[in-house]
């Protein structure tokens, strides 16, 4: 306990540019930045990954795409607007309780759990109990059906936590404004912890089906510091059967 | 001359927690000091067969004793996939030395109260055909199934231990659940869940996991179509060895019951390198649809 005493006043005596890069992050036993936890992103872009302006029932919001533009190739860009247009029945997500595919379950308004182990990393979303097991340092599994979250393979680059994803069908979209890719999309997370409360969440889009070139969004991800925080159940597509078939059976 | 102590006193620091880490490693245990179950398992045996069981009919079969539900080699609907799994150990033989089924009352009659059990009888004729939608079984809609699954469905689970918790993760339909080992307290009442809210504590190698705040909708079988919103359970998970966790729970549920009862089971180990797939359900589902037609645009 001494011991313990100790150390916490050592690292208090320092200035803060004299300690190292990440010196006081929360770590696992393993030494890696420890991310178990509830977070949650805190913008618009689950509306629309790109700036916007309010509607009725659209919060205002700066995009989070890096210098606003995503890049269609011209007929995507077509299908993009289509999306758009019947966005209210046709969302994959909002509308039809499907599962949101990555990134966009990390930003949604709802909160997220990370469970951090050292050979196996889940994540588990409140939406719809969406869930990522996220295996470290393997291979992408070969010869699987394409799949709505994507298979998600994790790796250490120093302290940021890189997960490559592939394996995706072209169900899902990014956001309520019709965003889209195809089963080409190649999604490469990276979660760098700035400090014990916030991350830094990067995810590069690469989709040559769909897109003239890579691009990138990023935000920050905030940690859920609400007292006795847990993560609760948001079952969507029973609601939306509540919903749709409370005369049932149709006479 | 602070410095240095200061320095001395993390030198220190650092050497015990070495220390501790391989004291840790040679018992068994995780830096955080739970004995260490993870891995990802196959379960086997908690099927609450009761001795006069209703007439289902959504299942007929369970009577008959070649339907899949009752196969001695306890294997399910999709054995092939896992067959080189926690299956291969799931043999009359492994099943012989477990015990399994309905422990207590050990003549296996439920403790209902008997309007509850007509009741309950009464619902089982009502959901095939279902009624209304609140007769169509919970597996059917796609949401969460809650603790129990109470077949023996062969759907893997895998079990992480973070530092103050225990994860299992249901391979059916992306269910999971966080059981924590350090809040003393449930959730306020008026917060309701399918998975419910666990509370966990480990008793030498035995988690403890007592679960409260349920919905009132999760079965625990297809026989026992629902439990009530009063359910309270308590879950023993007994490390037997590496590839063994023996499991007993007890259903206290005092709306439907006059005392609780309890059924027990196991999990096995599944092979090393066994990754699960992704189980999605809402997406593809058509049953509602099926059953009930297309409902009429708004």
């Amino acid at each position: 306990m001494a011991f313990a005493a100790g150390f916490v006043v050592w690292f208090a005596g320092i200035p803060a540019q004299a300690q190292p890069a990440g010196a006081n992050l929360p770590r696992a036993a393993e030494g890696k930045p420890n991310f178990n936890g509830i977070w949650q992103a805190l913008n618009t872009a689950s509306w629309d990954i790109q700036d916007h302006t309010g509607q009725l029932g659209v919060p205002p919001g700066q995009g989070v795409v890096e210098g606003n533009e995503v890049p269609y190739q011209p007929q995507a860009l077509a299908k993009k607007q289509e999306n758009f247009a019947k966005r209210l029945t046709a969302d994959p997500t909002e509308a039809n309780c499907f599962l949101p595919g990555v990134p966009r379950a990390t930003y949604m308004p709802y909160p997220f759990e990370i469970v951090q182990t050292p050979d196996s990393i889940v994540i588990r979303y409140e939406f719809a109990h969406a869930l990522r097991m996220i295996p470290m340092n393997s291979k992408h599994a070969d010869g699987i059906p394409p799949s709505w979250m994507g298979d998600s393979r994790g790796r250490w680059e120093g302290d940021t936590l890189v997960v490559d994803v592939t394996n995706f069908n072209d169900q899902t979209w990014f956001d309520r404004a019709g965003n889209f890719h195809s089963d080409a999309l190649h999604v490469v997370e990276r979660y760098t912890m700035m400090n014990p409360d916030h991350i830094l969440y990067e995810a590069t889009i690469e989709d040559p089906k769909v897109f003239t070139r890579p691009w990138k969004m990023s935000m920050p991800l905030y940690r859920r510091v609400d007292k006795n925080v847990k993560l609760l159940e948001y079952e969507c597509i029973f609601y939306l059967q509540e919903e749709r078939y409370k005369n049932a059976p149709f006479k | 001359m602070r410095l240095l102590n200061r320095l001395n006193a993390v030198a220190a620091l650092i050497v015990l927690v070495f220390a501790a880490s391989i004291l840790s490693a040679q018992s068994g245990k995780l830096p955080d000091g739970q004995p260490n179950m993870q891995g990802m398992y196959t379960r086997a045996g908690v099927k609450g067969l009761e001795a006069e069981p209703p007439f289902n009919p959504i299942d007929p079969g369970e009577k008959n004793p070649l339907s899949v539900s009752n196969r001695e080699d306890g294997l399910g609907p999709y054995p092939r996939i896992f067959g080189q799994g926690g299956n291969v150990l799931r043999g009359a033989q492994q099943r012989a030395q477990r015990r399994t089924g309905i422990v207590f009352p050990e003549n296996k009659k439920l403790p209902w109260r008997p309007e509850e059990d007509a009741k309950r009888r009464q619902f089982l004729l009502d959901m095939n055909p279902a009624k209304d939608l609140r007769h169509i079984e919970l597996n059917s809609r796609c949401a969460l199934p809650g603790l129990f699954e109470g077949e023996d469905g062969n759907n893997p689970y895998t079990i992480l231990q973070p530092a103050g918790k225990v994860v299992i993760i249901y391979d059916y339909n992306h269910t999971s659940r966080l059981i924590d080992l350090n809040r003393r307290e449930h959730l306020d009442k008026n917060i309701r869940l399918f998975m419910g809210d666990s509370l966990g504590h480990w008793e030498g190698n035995t988690l403890v996991v007592d679960t409260t705040n349920f919905n009132g909708r999760v079965a625990y079988s297809r026989e026992i179509p629902y439990l009530s919103e009063d359910l309270h359970t308590i879950e023993r998970f007994t490390i037997v060895d590496e590839n063994t966790i023996d499991y007993e729970v007890t259903i206290d549920d005092p709306k439907l019951f006059t005392g609780p009862w309890k059924v027990a089971g196991y999990f096995t180990k599944a092979a090393k390198g066994v990754e699960s797939l992704e189980f999605a359900c809402a997406e593809g589902s058509q049953t509602l649809q099926n059953i009930f037609g297309i409902p009429p645009t708004h």
